[in-house]
């Protein structure tokens, strides 16, 4: 027994030795990448300071190696033409099927510091929910910018910041005016709905609790713009409402949100398929339509492509009738 | 001087002394190994150098990229470090615990320290505060105060008089946490968007741990953790019925109150700055138990070191398996920690708590 501890104390002086040893010989795994820029021919602009989303003051020297903490932020990015910078992106960064060539910095909530520093970015575009992790990198001196837009105004602005940042004014004023042609052509034909044009209608999160969305989100935006009127206008953020208060308002149409995770479609299903959801006129007429949640839930360029999905979806004499 | 069988294998003095030792050594191995390893592969030589020009008198011409200086340094190192203090503080706070309430089932969060610091968290998360705040931000203060508060408001239900009945204790620690974690529950519905990083915090993580926290984790948990070890003798006293260590002249009850507040105390500064990271705080002291025995003297120190290693290999796994993804480190102590314990019940033919 005293000879086996004794064994034990030499071994772990041995390992000790041995971990000092090891570190005299190269063997290990690869160093990162001698850094260069990522893209050549493109003069590093001068230090511009730029104000967030969340108010705060970033100076952003370049902006020649991008990472983005969101899929969002990684869409506007490739709109924009820029992503030949962009050298990190998030496991859910699926759109264009291009980004996924791009390496992965870890989840949306969950960004792997290690890897983000071992990337050496000059610019790193965050949103609301990395606070901890914003903090981290201002610490390190790594310029953060954080993208918090809440309505579609805001979702143009974040873009203009991100051009402003990224010393690309042009592609980003390019893009937004494009997208605000897509959202003026909506409005314009909507513009003087009142009463009765607006089409009664929800959007529908989820199916279990049935989540709807309130009346301060974007999708009320969205129902508003596309000449819609939301059953549940006077309530905020996601509110679960019972069956029967979705019966009494009796929707025209009902747009839910698929695809949340792995392309599951259960909310869909349950509301073309409930049985005593048969009455309400969405049901009766056939308009219970389905939007893929990462077109609809990310706050990016194609939010314009939901309007318009939004706009067929409640007034197809006006705009076409939708794929379904 | 033969050490003794008395159904364990080490419960000789210096058996233990060697165990204290040779854990010791092992830590430092440990800690070492974390430090190279991580999601990005550095190797283990710039990592030695990395290290070794930290010292003053050490002077190294860096030949490798900053970035892996702000790596090891700033990243890993802090990481390493506030997982072993963590693992450290809540194992020993765990086999306090056990000591004090006589039950093999007590884990430092029995009184209501997870569901206190848990609220304060939530409601750190909830609250539209502007994000300046320097160090360590709001919701670790939240966390601390949380804890603190549901626990001293156990300790208010639970008293008689001037004494502390443990069942009274027990039963107000489980009631005062299911109500909070109620609470807690009703809050996380309508958070919103806030709701991922609740339940992310609420798993317990060690990603982004700074030095700014270790410089406010250590103090506490080194001064709690040397009181406990220094009582330890009391604790030994404790085990027996509480009116026979009265007649042996310990003043039981300000004895509880003290290794209570101690123990807490460290369990909710850690809580408070990672999360509620549950099973070491169990699997632990009685790991330790069946190996060396249940003299608090050598039980409480030899907790502390095996905890802070098997935090630090725990921590380890979550943020390397699936890099550069983290796994809920709370997954991997139940994963790892379980069998292992198991294991060791089945090697011991007699019960030994």
């Amino acid at each position: 027994m005293k000879s086996t501890l004794k064994l034990l104390a030499v071994l772990g002086l041995a390992a000790v030795l041995l971990a000092a040893i090891l570190t005299g010989c190269t063997c290990g795994a690869t160093t990162p990448e001698e850094t260069t820029p990522a893209t050549t021919g493109v003069t590093t602009p001068s230090p511009v300071v730029v104000t967030d989303q969340k108010g705060r003051e970033v100076t952003v020297a370049a902006a020649t190696r991008i990472v983005s903490l969101a899929p969002s932020n990684t869409e506007i990015i490739y709109a924009m033409g820029i992503a030949d910078r962009l050298v990190g992106r998030t496991d859910y960064c699926n759109y264009p099927p291009e980004a996924s060539e791009v390496p992965s910095i870890g989840g949306f909530s969950t960004p792997d510091l290690e890897t983000i520093v071992a990337l050496e970015p000059d610019l790193v575009l965050a949103t609301s929910i990395h606070e901890e992790i914003v903090g981290q990198l201002e610490a390190l001196g790594i310029a953060t910018v954080v993208l918090n837009p809440q309505t579609i105004d805001d979702i143009l602005a974040s873009i203009d910041l991100v051009g402003r940042a990224a010393g690309a004014e042009a592609e980003a004023t390019a893009l937004a005016s494009e997208m605000s042609a897509r959202i003026e052509a909506v409005a314009a034909k909507t513009a003087g709905m009142t009463g009765d044009d607006l089409v009664r209608t929800c959007f529908v999160v989820w199916h279990d609790p049935l989540m709807l969305a309130g009346g301060d989100t974007i999708y009320e935006e969205l129902i508003r713009t596309a000449g819609g009127a939301n059953i549940v206008s006077d309530q905020s953020g996601y509110p679960s409402i019972d069956l029967e208060d979705v019966i009494v308002t009796d929707p025209q149409v009902v747009i839910v949100g698929y695809g949340m995770g792995d392309g599951e479609d259960l909310a869909l299903q349950y509301l073309r398929d409930e049985p005593r959801l048969a009455g309400i006129a969405a049901r009766q007429n056939d308009r219970i339509y389905g939007i893929d949640q990462d077109i609809v839930g990310r706050f990016g360029p194609r939010i314009v492509d939901a309007l318009e999905q939004f706009a067929s979806f409640l007034h197809p004499e006006l705009f076409g009738t939708p794929d379904q | 001087m033969q050490p003794k069988h008395s159904g364990t294998y080490f419960t000789g003095r210096r058996t233990r002394i060697y165990g204290l030792v040779g854990l010791v050594l092992l830590l430092i191995v440990v800690a070492a190994i974390a430090t190279g390893i991580g999601s990005v592969g550095v190797p283990l030589n710039t990592t030695f150098s990395i290290l070794v020009d930290k010292l003053p008198w050490v002077e190294i011409t860096p030949t490798w990229p900053d970035a892996l200086t702000t790596i090891i340094l700033d990243i890993r190192l802090p990481r390493v470090i506030l997982a072993g203090l963590v693992g450290a503080a809540l194992a020993v706070a765990g086999a306090t615990y056990q000591g004090l309430f006589r039950n093999p089932l007590a884990d430092p969060y029995l009184i209501g320290v997870a569901q206190g610091a848990s609220l304060g968290a939530v409601v750190g998360f909830l609250l539209p505060v502007s994000w300046n705040l320097a160090g360590y931000g709001l919701i670790p203060l939240l966390a601390f105060a949380g804890a603190l508060a549901a626990t001293a408001t156990v300790y208010l239900l639970a008293r008689v008089g001037k004494t502390l009945p443990v069942t009274t204790l027990i039963l107000a620690g489980v009631a005062l946490g299911a109500l909070l974690a109620s609470i807690v529950s009703y809050l996380i519905i309508s958070s919103g968007e806030a709701m991922h990083g609740i339940i992310f915090w609420l798993m317990g993580s060690f990603a982004l741990s700074k030095w700014s926290e270790i410089w406010v984790v250590l103090p506490y948990v080194a001064v709690g953790t040397g009181f406990l070890i220094l009582f330890a003798r009391m604790l030994n006293v404790m085990q027996l019925d509480e009116e026979q260590a009265q007649q042996l002249g310990v003043n039981v009850e300000r004895l509880k109150l003290a290794l209570l507040a101690a123990a807490t105390l460290i369990t909710a500064t850690s809580v408070a700055f990672v999360g509620t990271i549950g099973f070491v705080g169990i699997i632990i002291p009685h790991t330790v138990r069946l190996i060396w025995g249940a003299d608090h003297r050598y039980l409480l120190p030899l907790a502390c070191l095996t905890g802070a290693i098997f935090m630090i290999l725990t921590d380890l796994v979550a943020r390397t398996a699936l890099a550069p993804t983290e796994i809920p480190i709370g997954v991997i102590t139940a994963i790892c920690g379980a069998p292992f314990f198991l294991y060791l019940l089945r090697r011991r033919k007699k019960a030994i708590f």
